[in-house]
């Protein structure tokens, strides 16, 4: 279980990070995920630049597969961000989704 | 005049059709399209849920306004499906908001018309001067049993609301709610999928609530179904809100623009609000729309609104936005719901 | 002068049969009989590993050290991810330069295979930083990250990387003891499955079990009658942001390109010099950029240079790089790995090599890499 309170510290730097925009400086599909991922496998992983010059990471969500490029325009968006057992906290965080969606 | 500063909606991108759901089956597609008058439905993806839809909307809500988020001192969430049992989405809804700290934060319990329900509670905090602003979120990943027959409507989507005094693009005129203990469809403790009672949800239940709200609203308003430009009426499926308009004097012209729910689906507590979402888009100031909620247990909550003239300011592009989708196919519904 | 005058290996895959105390005992009790020494003679001991406390909950492992070798000597432990095993060697080499007359003990140790290959993705993770395991990535994601923003600045595809996996793969044959003792074609490497993308199974090390150890002094008799006796000639260390977010470049990793300058100038060596290299190859971009970032290749022409295949063994070339399997084909059992890659050009310097040894070599030098690029070492050795 990941502890309730690192949830909590982690939830600061979401709310700064959230619905910003920025630019891809890299990805990268993965396939082989750590366990606490292997549901949403195959998932997108980004760099993202924001606007005020920050860089976070996150996955990328209802985007278009030909769109997927370095450079391309991103919104951070909020969803939950790793599989938790059903008795856990809910751990929420930033994805990326392509400005154009 | 209390009434709507702003609005917001989200709609998942994914949709299943009906052909799919009822293709597994052994069910004749073209029997169930004709019954429920919907043809798909949105899904919400693995990683979403009522809170995040609701952040969305919230998001929606708030931007371009030119307020400060301190000053929002009601944070209530309506939903079927909150992310917990225990432990208020509201707040982290509020918390990921920026909302502050100073608000009552309070999650609403209602089937489908939780957030009507705390629209009319905002109303009275606004009105007793404990907040000027207050939002309102009706979200839900509303899931149901595999082969039920809500497995055909059950859908995901999520409305916001900044209710307030000033600076309105809706007046409330008038509302009422009118309640019985009248269980149609119900959910207990741990149990996973709701359960109803068929035939039950009908007469007994949606129609006569609807019916007792709206007329009862009609009447301290002094007004008539042809007053209204718009009606909008719970969307369980598309066959009840038309019947239900029928049967109240209300035409096809007024409430088509509402019937979203045969492209999206009954997102449950946000069901009637998205269709307020679909109207707002073409509403003109100075007209009248009516919106009745019904939730199963049972209640019906029903506003008369007037448009003014800063809705102009404040319409959200709704018919071109929820084009933007992606089908999925039934196993793939079944991973995104948590069912498999 | 410090000199390497021992070192063993066991066998590099999944020795379903042993612990991890055991093959810190097989590598210390070989590395010691190959020195001819007794362990009495060991002063100290350094030991590497990453993840026996994440995945086993086996920590203290100084004590189970000292119980397999018998002795009250301290025994330090190092982690740096996958650069645990040069770090090991570094602190061994200070540690003798101020202890004159002593004899270490350097055993780098990983036991992976008891675990689901999610866990021990997961446990690899733990290199990343909780911004980028939050984000779902995994060790390899990290990699592919980079290899993205390489490829595309220097227009590469994935077959550019394929020919480090094909190079390594036949040093592997050549080695009885790596992980992977068969060849790979291009066109096998471009048709497995993809890890993260671009990066695919044939593009990666694997998750292998082992233990290697080196024996390190600082006493020249004893160095003197050693038969097999090689000097260190610099290891040095440099260090970088945990995260990719905190680094200035992607295409490649800056503490290398710091540690190598370091260690080239301690050395007072030219890169013209090294005869015999092992790189950190756990991906095939990874050997890429190790050659661009310790100087032997020109920034940005490693993807083309790859494909002359000139630092493959037989080829002629001056130098040649990964005679030991790389951990791609030698394997990649986390801590062994930079004590591995020591006793790789330990035994390439003293003709040791067998069906892989390079005729006339003086100086080889080893590159190994912690997390992302947070940590890299490179050391130098000669004859």
């Amino acid at each position: 279980m990941i502890s309730p309170t690192k949830i909590w510290r982690r939830q600061k730097t979401t709310v700064k990070q959230l619905g910003l925009t920025g630019t891809v400086v890299t990805w990268t599909k993965i396939f082989v995920p750590s366990s606490e991922y292997t549901s949403l496998a195959p998932f997108t992983v980004v760099l993202v630049e924001l606007e005020n010059k920050d860089k976070a990471f996150g996955q990328l969500v209802d985007f278009d597969i030909k769109d997927l490029k370095i450079g391309m325009r991103v919104k951070s968006v909020l969803r939950r961000v790793r599989e938790v057992e059903r008795e856990d906290v809910i751990p929420y965080g930033i994805k990326f989704r392509p400005t154009s969606a | 005049m209390i009434g709507i500063v702003s609005y917001g909606f989200y709609v998942p991108k994914f949709r299943i059709k009906i052909d799919d759901i009822a293709s597994v089956w052994g069910k004749n597609p073209e029997d169930i399209k004709r019954s429920l008058v919907i043809n798909e439905k949105a899904v919400a993806g693995l990683d979403e849920d009522s809170l995040t839809m609701g952040f969305e909307a919230s998001s929606m809500a708030l931007s371009g306004l030119k307020i400060d988020r301190n000053d929002i001192g009601s944070v209530l969430f309506g939903s079927e499906t909150p992310p917990y049992s225990v432990n208020p989405a509201s707040t982290i809804l509020g918390e990921f908001l920026g909302i502050g700290n100073n608000y009552l934060a309070s999650d609403t319990q209602f089937a489908c018309k939780a957030a009507t329900g705390a629209i009319i509670t905002t109303i009275g905090q606004i009105a007793s001067g404990a907040t000027s602003l207050g939002l309102v979120c009706g979200s839900d990943k509303a899931n149901a049993a595999t082969h039920d027959a809500l497995e055909y409507t059950a859908a995901s989507g999520s409305v916001a609301l900044l209710l307030g005094q000033e600076n309105l693009i809706l007046e409330i005129l008038g509302f009422h709610s009118y309640s019985s203990d009248t269980p149609d469809f119900w959910r207990r403790e741990g149990i996973r999928y709701p359960s109803h009672g068929g035939r039950f949800t009908g007469k007994p239940s949606y129609f006569r609530h609807i019916k007792e709200a709206t007329s009862k609203v009609l009447e301290k308003t002094k007004l008539v179904p042809s007053d209204f430009a718009h009606a909008i009426f719970h969307m369980p499926n598309g066959k009840f809100p038309r019947e239900i308009a029928r049967e109240m004097g209300f035409s096809e012209s007024q409430i088509e623009t509402s019937l979203v729910v045969s492209m999206l689906g009954n997102s449950y507590t946000a069901s009637a609000l998205m269709g307020l979402a679909s109207v707002l888009e073409v509403a003109k100031p100075g007209q009248l729309i009516l919106m009745s909620s019904y939730g199963s247990g049972a209640g019906s909550d029903s506003f008369v609104f007037r448009v003014t003239k800063n809705i102009d300011s404040r319409r959200r592009e709704f018919k071109k936005s929820i084009l933007k989708k992606e089908y999925i196919d039934y196993s793939t519904y079944l991973k995104f719901m948590n069912i498999i | 002068m410090i000199k390497v005058i021992g070192f063993y290996s066991t066998e590099f895959g999944e020795i379903w049969d042993k612990s991890l105390t055991a093959l810190i005992a097989d590598a210390t009790l070989g590395a010691l009989a190959d020195a001819k020494i007794e362990k009495e003679k060991i002063d100290a001991v350094f030991f590497a590993n990453m993840l026996s406390g994440v995945l086993e909950n086996n920590l203290m492992l100084p004590a189970r050290i000292s119980e397999v070798l018998g002795t009250h000597k301290p025994v330090f432990r190092t982690e740096a991810a996958c650069a645990s095993g040069a770090i090991a060697f570094h602190l061994a080499k200070n540690w003798l330069m101020a202890n004159p007359g002593k004899t270490a003990l350097v055993v780098g140790a990983e036991k992976l295979t008891d675990y689901s290959p999610e866990e021990v993705t997961a446990g690899l993770a733990a290199a990343a930083s909780g911004e980028e395991q939050a984000a779902g990535l995994t060790f390899p994601g990290l990699y592919a990250m980079m290899a993205q923003v390489y490829m595309q600045k220097y227009k590469y595809t994935e077959e550019n990387l394929a020919y480090v996996s094909h190079k390594n793969h036949y040093h592997g044959t050549l080695n009885p003891k790596a992980h992977f003792r068969r060849p790979v074609t291009i066109d096998q490497v471009l048709k497995s499955a993809y890890v993260a993308y671009p990066l695919k199974v044939l593009d990666s090390s694997p998750i292998s079990d082992g233990a290697s150890a080196v024996i390190v002094t600082s006493d020249e008799s004893l160095a003197k009658r050693s038969s097999h006796a090689v000097s260190v000639l610099a290891s040095e260390t440099a260090t970088d942001s945990i995260s990719l977010k905190g680094r200035t470049r992607l295409d490649g990793i800056e503490a290398t390109q710091i540690a190598a300058d370091l260690a080239f100038s301690a050395a007072k060596l030219g890169r013209g010099d090294i005869d015999v290299a092992e790189v950190h190859d756990s991906f095939s971009i990874a050997e890429l950029f190790a050659m661009e970032d310790l100087g032997f290749w020109k920034k940005g022409s490693a993807g083309s240079q790859i494909r002359d295949l000139a630092t493959m063994i037989g080829k002629g070339g001056k130098l040649t790089v990964n005679t030991s399997g790389g951990l791609k084909a030698g394997g990649h059992p986390v801590g062994a790995t930079g004590v591995k890659q020591i006793g790789e050009i330990y035994l390439q310097l003293t003709n040791q090599a067998d069906r892989r040894q390079l005729k006339k070599v003086k100086y080889g030098l080893t590159h190994n890499v912690g997390g992302s690029g947070g940590v890299a070492v490179v050391t130098i050795l000669g004859t």
